[in-house]
C-alpha cells in the first residue's frame, strides 16, 4: 500500500506538473504542437465516427426509400400490365361492337328463333369440320338446328348443330365432308346437292345434265332443304366440272361464302321456342 | 497483451462513446460524462495510478476540443482519480451505494475545479450552465452504477 501511495503520489505530481504547463504556457508553438499532435491522434476517432454515423443513420432512410420505390414500381408494373390489358379488351370490344352493330341489321330467316352466338373454340386441324359455340340447351339450342353467319351485310349458311351440351354446342360446318344442303343456282333455279370436301371448296352435284352452267353463279339453300331455312346464300360457282360421260348429272365447286377460319359470332335459327319465350320479332318477315 | 488491448478498446471506446453521446444525445447541455466516470471506476477498482493515467489521456482529448485552458481536464481528472484511491482506503466503492454518492460530489468537484482553473489561468470561472451542473451528477451517478454493475458481472465470469 505504502509502494502504490508512494507511486500514486509521483505520478500525480508528475500528471499535474504536466496538466499545469500546459495550462500556464501561452499557446506558444510548443503548445500548440502538443495539442495539434494530441488532436492529430484523437481527433480521427470524431471524424471517422461521424461519418460512420453518417453512414449508419442514413441506411434506414436508404433502405425505407428502396423498399418504397420497390414497391411503387411492382405497383406500377401491374398498373402498366392492367392499361396494357384494358387496351387490348377495348380494341376487342370496339371490334365485336362492330360485328354486333352490323349483324344487328340482319334479319333472321322467318319461322325460326335466332340467337346469337360466339365461337368459343375450334379445332385447327379440323378447320373446315366444325367448332364449338358458347350456347348450349340452356338457350334453347336443340340438334339440327341451322346456324348462319354474317357475311357483308346478310346472313349465310355456316352449317348445323350436332351435339348439344348444357352451355355449349358443337357446330358441323357445310365445308365437312359429312355435310350436305338442298340448293339451288340463282341463274336458272336449277335444285342440286351442295355437299363438304373438307376443304375450301364445296360440291354442288345433281344438277341437271343438259342446263347451261357458268361460274360466278350464286348458291342458296333450296325450300326443300329440311334443316336451312329458303334463300340463305351458301357460296358462289366458282369452277363448273366437265361432264363425265358416264353420269346423268353434272357438278360445279363452290366457294362458300361463310368463311371458316374468320367467324365469331354466329346465328343459330331454333326451330323450338324456349318455354315462355316471345314471338321473334322477325317471325313474320320475309326471308332473305 | 490482450489486457493491454482490452484496455486500448475501453480507452478509445469510451472516448468515442462521450463523443457520440455528447453529439447525438445531449439535451440542454446535460450528458453522462462517461470519462469521468470511467475515471472513477477504474480508480475505485484497478487503483488511482491506473486511474490517473486514463484520466489524464481522456482529460487531454477533451481538452483538445477547446479553445483555451489546454490540459485543464487533463488536470481536473487526474485529480479526480487521486482523490477516488485516496478515499477509496476510507470507504467501500465497490459498493453502488457509495461509488454513485462518490460519483455525484466529484462530478460537483469536477464543475468546480473546471471553473476554478479557469478564474486561475483566464480570470473568469468556467460555468457550464445551471441544467449541465444540476443535472449531470445524478446523470453519472446512474451511469456509474450500470457500469459498475457490469464491471462486476464480467469479473464474475
Amino acid at each position: 500500500m505504502q509502494r502504490e501511495t508512494r507511486i500514486a503520489n509521483f505520478v500525480l505530481g508528475a500528471l499535474t506538473a504536466l496538466s499545469l504547463l500546459l495550462l500556464s504556457l501561452p499557446l506558444s508553438t510548443p503548445v500548440r504542437s502538443f495539442k495539434a499532435g494530441v488532436g492529430y491522434l484523437l481527433d480521427p476517432l470524431a471524424y471517422h465516427g461521424e461519418a460512420g454515423y453518417r453512414r449508419v443513420a442514413g441506411s434506414p432512410e436508404r433502405i425505407r426509400k428502396l423498399l418504397q420505390a420497390d414497391i411503387e414500381n411492382e405497383s406500377l408494373r401491374a398498373e402498366l400490365r392492367r392499361g396494357e390489358w384494358l387496351s387490348t379488351a377495348v380494341a376487342s370490344l370496339s371490334l365485336e361492337n362492330e360485328r354486333l352493330r352490323r349483324a344487328l341489321a340482319l334479319r333472321a330467316p322467318a319461322g325460326r328463333f335466332p340467337v346469337w352466338v360466339h365461337v368459343m373454340e375450334r379445332d385447327p386441324i379440323h378447320w373446315y369440320r366444325s367448332l364449338v359455340v358458347d350456347a348450349g340447351s340452356d338457350r334453347g339450342v336443340s340438334l339440327n338446328d341451322s346456324v348462319l353467319g354474317p357475311r357483308d351485310g346478310r346472313l349465310v349458311v355456316v352449317g348445323r348443330v350436332i351435339d348439344v351440351r348444357q352451355n355449349t354446342s358443337t357446330v358441323l360446318l357445310l365445308t365437312d365432308e359429312f355435310s350436305s344442303a338442298a340448293a339451288y343456282l340463282s341463274s336458272g333455279t336449277l335444285e342440286g346437292l351442295v355437299q363438304g370436301q373438307d376443304g375450301p371448296r364445296l360440291l354442288m352435284n345433281y344438277l341437271h345434265a343438259e342446263a347451261h352452267l357458268s361460274e360466278g353463279d350464286l348458291v342458296y339453300t333450296s325450300p326443300t332443304s329440311v334443316t336451312f331455312p329458303p334463300d340463305v346464300l351458301i357460296g358462289r360457282v366458282v369452277r363448273v366440272n366437265s361432264r363425265h360421260p358416264f353420269l346423268t348429272f353434272q357438278s360445279v365447286e363452290v366457294a362458300p361464302a361463310a368463311d371458316a377460319s374468320s367467324l365469331q359470332e354466329l346465328m343459330i335459327l331454333r326451330a323450338l321456342p324456349i318455354e315462355g319465350e316471345a314471338k321473334p320479332p322477325a317471325y313474320a318477315e320475309e326471308a332473305q | 497483451m490482450i489486457g493491454f488491448l482490452r484496455g486500448l478498446a475501453i480507452f478509445i471506446g469510451a472516448m468515442f462513446m462521450q463523443w457520440w453521446w455528447n453529439t447525438h444525445c445531449s439535451y440542454w447541455g446535460a450528458a453522462p460524462q462517461f470519462l469521468l466516470v470511467l475515471t472513477i471506476l477504474i480508480a475505485a477498482r484497478r487503483g488511482p495510478v491506473l486511474g490517473m493515467f486514463a484520466g489524464f489521456g481522456w482529460g487531454l482529448y477533451l481538452d483538445v476540443a477547446r479553445a483555451e485552458l489546454f490540459g485543464a481536464s487533463a488536470l481536473t481528472l487526474t485529480l479526480v482519480a487521486y482523490l477516488v484511491g485516496v478515499a477509496r482506503r476510507q470507504i467501500d466503492l465497490r459498493a453502488a451505494g457509495p461509488l454513485a454518492a462518490a460519483t455525484f460530489l466529484f462530478t460537483w468537484a469536477g464543475f468546480i475545479g473546471l471553473g476554478l482553473l479557469g478564474l486561475i489561468f483566464t480570470k473568469t470561472f468556467e460555468w457550464s450552465g445551471w441544467i449541465a451542473v444540476t443535472a449531470t451528477p445524478f446523470l453519472n451517478a446512474a451511469t456509474v452504477t450500470v457500469a459498475a454493475l457490469a464491471w462486476d458481472a464480467r469479473e464474475d465470469r
